[in-house]
C-alpha cells in the first residue's frame, strides 16, 4: 500500500514537467480526434505517431502514446451519438441508445454522461492499477486456453440477452458472424478456410470494414433514403447537460461498466471492444424494463463508454507488469516500449519505476484533461447537429472511405465495406439485429482457437475443461445464463420467437 | 584584416568539409540519389503486425535510413494471414517504382514454397540488402516439473512419455519443422501446442500451460532477466554471444541440421528501375554500418550472419539458404 | 415475400457453407479440425432459416420507391467508383469526383457549390491524414 502511494508520488515527479505534461495534453486531443473520426482507431493513430516518439524521451513518448490511446475510447462516442456512426469498434454499442437520445433532442446529455463515464472509468481503472498492478498480473498471466475458452462461451451467452427482437434472428446473426470470422487461416493448424484462392482473403474479414460497413455505411444508406431538405436529427436540442433523473439512472452502470470493463481488459482477446457489448448487454440483463433498450436509454450509454476506458487501464497491466499484450495496441506499446531500447517484462516496475509510475501517474492527469477537453465540445458537437445532413453525409462518407481504408491500406477492405453496408441497410429493414452478429465475429476466433487449443494441451480431452475451476466455474455460469434466458424469453415473449 | 581573416577562415572551412566529405556515408549516398527521386515518401512495408519483433527491427532500420539518405519513410504494417497477405501484395500487388521497400523474413520462403500456390515465386522479390537474423531458441520454465533440465533431459524425457510434454509451436512454419526433426531423429514425441505467435507461446509457458516454448530472443528477455525462463538450446550453428551457456541443437546431438534461423532482408518489387533499386540498396547498406543501429539490433539479440554480411551476390546466397529449406519440404513431403 | 426469399436464401446458404466445411474436415486426432466449428455454424444458420420459414408473422420490409431508391442507389453506386478506381487515379481524384457526383445526383446541389464542398473535403481529409497523420492514400497517375 505505501510503496504503491511512494510510486506514485514518484510517478508524479517525473510527469510534472512542462514538456510532459504537455506530451500527455497533446495525446489526449490527438486521441480525442482519432476517436471522433469514424474507422481510425486508436491501433492507427498510434502505428502512424510511432515514429515521433523515437524524438522523445521514453516517458514523454509512451506517455503521448497511452493518452492516445484512451483519449480515443472518449472520442469514440461522439460520432456514435450524433451520427450513429462508430468512431471505433469500440463504440458500437453506444450508437443503438446514444443516436436515439439525440434524435430525442439529447445529444448533449448523452455526450456528457459518455465523458464523465469515460472519466469516472478512466480514474478508477487507474486507481486499481496503483495498488493491485503485480497482484493481477499474477494472476492474469494464469489464465490459459481453458480460461480464455470459457470467457468467451460466457461473453456469447451474454450475447443472447443483448438480442433486441427475435430471438431466431440474433442466433442466426451469431452463427454468421461464426462464419465469417472462420474466413481465412485457421489459427490452429495454418490452413486456409473459406478464401476460394483470394489472397485478400487469406487474410480474413477486417474488423473495421466490418462495422464501419454495417453501421456507418448502412446508416448513410437509411438517412438517405428519407432526405429531407432540413437538418437531420433533432428538431430541438433540449439541453446541453445531464438531468438528475439522468445521473441517478447511470452512475450504477457506470459503476459496473467500470468493473467489467477493467476485467475484460485483462484477458487476451478481450479489451475495449468486448467490453463495450458485454457492459451493454449486462445492463440489459439487468434493467428493470429491457424494452427501453434501444430507445434512448441512457444506461445503454453510460454503462459501455465507462467499460471501454476502464478497460484501457486493465489491459495495461499485463504489459506493463509482464511484457505480454493483450491486444494489438498494447502490443504497439511493447514495441514502443522495445524500440526506446525498454525491456518491458516481470522486471519492468523494479528496473524502471520512474517509467511505470510516470506512465501511471499521466493517466490520473490524461483522464482530467480529457474531461476539460470533452465536456465543453459538447456544445460544439451539438451544434453540428444543425449542418443539413445533404451537405454532410459525402464529408462522412468520405471519412468511412479513409478511416477504413486505414485499417490495412488495402482497397478490398472498401468492397467488404460496402458490402456489409448494403447488407446492413436490407436486413435492418427485416428486423435483424445486427449486434450479436458484430460481437460473434469478434469473439468467435478466440473461442475456437481456446477450445481446440485446450483440448490439444489437455490429456484428457475435454475433461481440462472441469477440472480447471476457473474454467469450470465460468462454464457453469453460462450453463445458467442460458437457461434463465430462455426462460424470460418463454415467458414474455409466449412462447418460443 | 578583417575581411582577409574571414575569407582565410571561409576557405579553410570550405576545403575541410570538402575533405570530410569525401569519405562522408551521407554525400556518398546523395551522389547515387537519382533525379526526382524520391518526390513522395518511400513505403516500408512490413507483413507482420506493429510492435511485433519484425516490424521493431524494421522501424530501427527506417529511423537510420532516414538520417542518412534524409528521405521520409514511412514504415506501413500490412498484416493478415500470418505474413501471406503482405507477401502477396509485395510480390503481386506493390508498383515497382522505388516507392515500395519490403522488409520481409525468410518465412517468406515456406509462403512461397507452400501456399502461393502458383500465384507468385519469392523471386519477384529482390533483395537488396540484409538486415539480421535470428535464431529460433527453445526455452523452459524456472518453474514446474521440467526445471533445471538440459535439452538432452527434456528429449529424453519426452520420448519415455511421449505426448505429455507440451510445446508451443505456430503453426505451418520453422517452429513444427525443427520438431519434426528432433522426433523423427530421437524418437521422441511431443504434444504440439498450437499459438499465433512465438510470444503467445511464451506467455503460456509463464502461465503454465506448456511446458517449453520457442521463439527468438527479443520475445522472452524480459523474462530470462526476471528469471522466469531458462534458454535450452539454440538452432544455429554456433552458439550465441549474448547467451554464451546455452548450446546449439547441433552441439547437444551431435548434428548439422538444426538450423532454423530468421533472414531478414530488404526487398523491391521485381521490375524496380536498376537506378532506384542501387540507391535503396545503398541507403539501407548505408545504414546498416551505422554503429548506434547495430548496437540496437544486439540488444534485440540478434545476430549477423556472416555470410551474408560480406555477401557479393545477395540474392544468391539467400536463394541457397532457400533452396536448403526447399529440400526439407520435399524430404518431409510438404512439397513435390 | 422478400422475407421468405431471404429466409431460403439461409437456407440454402447454410447448406452449401456446411458441406464446405465437411470437406475441411470435421474431428482428427487432435480433436476438432478445421471444418468442425464452421459446420455448426453453418447447420444453425440453416435451421434458423428453415424456422423462420415455418413461422407465420412475417415482416413486410418497406424498401424505398422513386426519389429515395435513386438517391440509395446513387451513394451505392458512389462508393463503388470510389473502391474501383482509388487504385487507378489515386484517392484525391477518385474521391473529388465521387463527391461531386454524390451531390449533384443524391443531393441535388447546384454545380458551384458541389465543386466547392467536394474540393475543400478532399483536400482537407488528404491533408489531414496524408501529411499531418502520414498515412499513405494511394496517389493517381500524376503522383498525387
Amino acid at each position: 500500500m505505501m510503496e504503491a502511494l511512494n510510486g506514485l508520488l514518484t510517478g508524479f515527479a517525473v510527469i510534472l514537467t512542462p514538456s510532459n505534461l504537455y506530451l500527455c495534453f497533446l495525446g489526449s486531443l490527438i486521441g480525442t480526434l482519432v476517436g471522433v473520426l469514424p474507422g481510425v482507431g486508436p491501433l492507427a493513430a498510434l502505428a502512424l505517431l510511432l515514429p515521433v516518439t523515437f524524438t522523445l524521451s521514453p516517458i514523454g513518448g509512451l506517455v503521448m502514446l497511452a493518452s492516445i490511446f484512451y483519449g480515443a475510447m472518449y472520442g469514440g462516442s461522439t460520432t456514435s451519438i450524433l451520427l450513429n456512426i462508430p468512431g471505433e469498434a469500440a463504440s458500437v454499442v453506444t450508437c443503438f441508445d446514444g443516436h436515439q437520445m439525440a434524435r430525442q433532442g439529447r445529444a448533449g446529455p448523452a455526450l456528457g454522461i459518455a465523458a464523465i463515464g469515460s472519466f469516472i472509468a478512466g480514474t478508477l481503472g487507474v486507481v486499481i492499477m496503483t495498488f493491485f498492478a503485480p497482484a493481477i498480473a499474477a494472476v492474469a498471466i494464469r489464465f490459459g486456453p481453458p480460461e480464455n475458452f470459457s470467457l468467451m462461451v460466457l461473453g456469447l451467452v451474454c450475447t443472447l440477452f443483448m438480442i433486441s427482437g427475435s430471438t431466431i434472428k440474433g442466433v442466426l446473426m451469431m452463427a454468421l458472424g461464426f462464419l465469417t470470422a472462420a474466413v481465412g487461416l485457421d489459427v490452429v493448424n495454418g490452413r486456409e478456410r473459406y478464401t476460394f484462392g483470394s489472397v485478400d482473403l487469406s487474410g480474413g474479414v477486417e474488423l473495421l470494414a466490418v462495422v464501419i460497413g454495417l453501421f456507418g455505411i448502412a446508416e448513410i444508406l437509411s438517412n438517405v433514403e428519407t432526405m429531407a431538405k432540413s437538418t437531420l436529427l433533432a428538431d430541438r436540442i433540449r439541453g446541453l447537460w445531464p438531468s438528475l433523473a439522468d445521473w441517478r439512472a447511470s452512475w450504477r452502470p457506470i459503476l459496473r461498466g467500470s468493473g467489467l470493463g477493467f476485467v475484460l481488459g485483462l484477458v487476451p482477446g478481450g479489451g475495449p471492444v468486448t467490453a463495450a457489448f458485454m457492459s451493454y448487454a449486462l445492463e440489459k440483463r439487468i434493467a428493470a424494463q429491457p424494452d427501453r433498450f434501444g430507445k434512448g436509454a441512457i444506461e445503454g450509454v453510460a454503462g459501455p463508454e465507462s467499460a471501454n476506458n476502464s478497460a484501457v487501464a486493465g489491459s495495461l497491466i499485463p504489459v506493463l507488469s509482464l511484457g505480454i499484450p493483450s491486444n494489438p495496441v498494447t502490443a504497439l506499446l511493447l514495441g514502443a516500449l522495445i524500440i526506446q531500447g525498454i525491456q518491458p517484462g516481470p522486471l519492468f516496475i523494479a528496473q524502471r519505476p520512474d517509467l511505470f509510475w510516470g506512465i501511471v501517474a499521466s493517466m490520473y492527469i490524461g483522464n482530467v484533461f480529457l474531461l476539460l477537453l470533452n465536456l465543453p465540445l459538447v456544445g460544439l458537437w451539438v451544434q453540428f447537429l444543425r449542418i443539413p445532413y445533404r451537405v454532410m453525409f459525402p464529408v462522412v462518407l468520405l471519412l468511412c472511405v479513409v478511416g477504413t481504408y486505414s485499417a490495412n491500406k488495402n482497397v478490398f477492405d472498401l468492397w467488404v465495406m460496402l458490402g456489409f453496408g448494403v447488407a446492413g441497410y436490407v436486413l435492418r429493414k427485416l428486423e435483424y439485429d445486427l449486434a450479436p452478429f458484430v460481437i460473434a465475429f469478434v469473439l468467435a476466433p478466440l473461442l475456437e482457437q481456446s477450445l481446440r487449443q485446450s483440448l490439444v494441451m489437455s490429456p484428457d480431452g475435454a475433461m481440462i475443461l472441469i477440472k480447471r475451476p476457473v474454467t469450470a466455474l465460468l462454464l457453469a455460469v453460462s450453463v445458467v445464463l442460458t437457461f434463465l434466458m430462455f426462460r424470460r424469453r418463454t415467458k414474455s415473449e409466449g412462447g418460443l420467437p | 584584416m578583417k575581411w582577409a581573416g574571414i575569407s582565410y577562415a571561409l576557405v579553410i572551412a570550405l576545403l575541410s568539409t570538402s575533405a570530410g566529405a569525401q569519405s562522408d556515408p551521407k554525400a556518398e549516398l546523395a551522389k547515387l540519389k537519382p533525379k526526382d527521386f524520391p518526390t513522395q515518401p518511400i513505403e516500408f512495408t512490413v507483413v507482420y503486425p506493429a510492435g511485433g519483433g519484425m516490424d521493431v527491427s524494421a522501424r530501427l532500420l527506417a529511423k537510420h535510413v532516414e538520417n542518412w539518405s534524409g528521405d521520409r519513410i514511412i514504415v506501413n504494417n500490412r498484416t493478415g494471414g500470418a505474413g501471406m497477405v503482405g507477401h502477396s501484395y509485395l510480390a503481386t500487388q506493390a508498383k515497382p517504382d522505388g516507392y515500395t521497400v519490403g522488409v520481409i523474413a525468410s518465412l517468406l520462403w515456406g509462403d512461397a514454397m507452400l501456399r502461393a500456390q502458383g500465384r507468385w515465386s519469392f523471386t519477384d522479390l529482390e533483395p537488396i540488402a540484409y538486415v539480421n537474423s535470428d535464431a529460433l531458441i527453445w526455452v523452459g520454465s524456472t518453474d514446474g516439473p521440467y526445471k533445471g533440465m538440459s535439452i538432452k533431459d527434456v528429449v529424453n524425457a519426452a520420448k519415455d512419455k511421449p505426448n505429455t510434454i507440451r510445446v508451443a509451436i505456430v503453426p505451418g512454419s520453422m517452429w513444427e519443422y525443427i520438431l519434426d526433426q528432433i522426433e523423427a531423429n530421437s524418437g521422441a514425441k511431443f504434444l504440439r501446442v498450437p499459438f499465433q505467435g512465438g510470444g503467445a507461446g511464451i506467455t503460456a509457458l509463464i502461465g503454465g500451460n506448456v511446458d517449453i516454448a520457442q521463439g527468438f530472443f527479443s520475445e522472452f528477455r524480459g523474462y530470462l532477466e526476471g528469471s522466469k525462463v531458462t534458454p535450452l538450446a539454440v538452432a544455429a550453428a554456433g552458439r550465441m554471444d549474448f547467451l554464451k551457456d546455452m548450446p546449439t541443437f547441433n552441439e547437444a546431438f551431435g548434428s548439422n541440421e538444426y538450423l532454423w534461423q530468421l533472414v531478414r532482408y530488404a526487398v523491391v518489387p521485381k521490375g524496380t528501375p536498376p537506378d532506384r533499386k542501387a540507391y535503396l540498396a545503398a541507403a539501407v547498406q548505408t545504414a546498416m554500418k551505422d554503429p548506434e543501429l547495430i548496437a540496437e539490433y544486439r540488444k534485440q539479440g540478434v545476430f549477423f550472419d556472416p555470410k551474408l554480411e560480406n555477401s557479393k551476390n545477395l540474392a544468391a546466397d539467400l536463394n541457397a539458404y532457400a533452396e536448403v529449406e526447399r529440400q526439407f519440404y520435399v524430404k518431409t513431403g510438404r512439397l513435390k | 415475400m422478400f422475407e421468405r426469399t431471404l429466409n431460403v436464401f439461409w437456407i440454402v446458404f447454410g447448406a452449401a457453407s456446411a458441406v464446405y466445411a465437411w470437406s475441411l474436415g470435421m474431428v482428427g486426432p487432435a480433436g476438432p479440425e478445421s471444418g468442425l466449428f464452421p459446420f455448426i455454424a453453418s447447420i444453425i444458420v440453416s435451421g434458423a432459416g428453415i424456422v423462420l420459414l415455418l413461422r407465420r408473422a412475417v415482416v413486410a420490409p418497406d424498401f424505398p420507391r422513386g426519389g429515395g431508391l435513386w438517391r440509395v442507389l446513387g451513394v451505392i453506386l458512389g462508393l463503388m467508383v470510389m473502391a474501383a478506381e482509388m487504385p487507378y487515379l489515386g484517392f484525391s481524384v477518385t474521391s473529388f469526383i465521387t463527391m461531386i457526383i454524390l451531390l449533384r445526383t443524391v443531393d441535388r446541389s447546384s454545380w458551384l457549390s458541389a465543386i466547392a464542398l467536394a474540393f475543400v473535403s478532399t483536400a482537407s481529409v488528404f491533408c489531414l491524414f496524408g501529411q499531418i497523420l502520414g498515412m499513405a492514400l494511394p496517389r493517381g497517375p500524376w503522383g498525387w
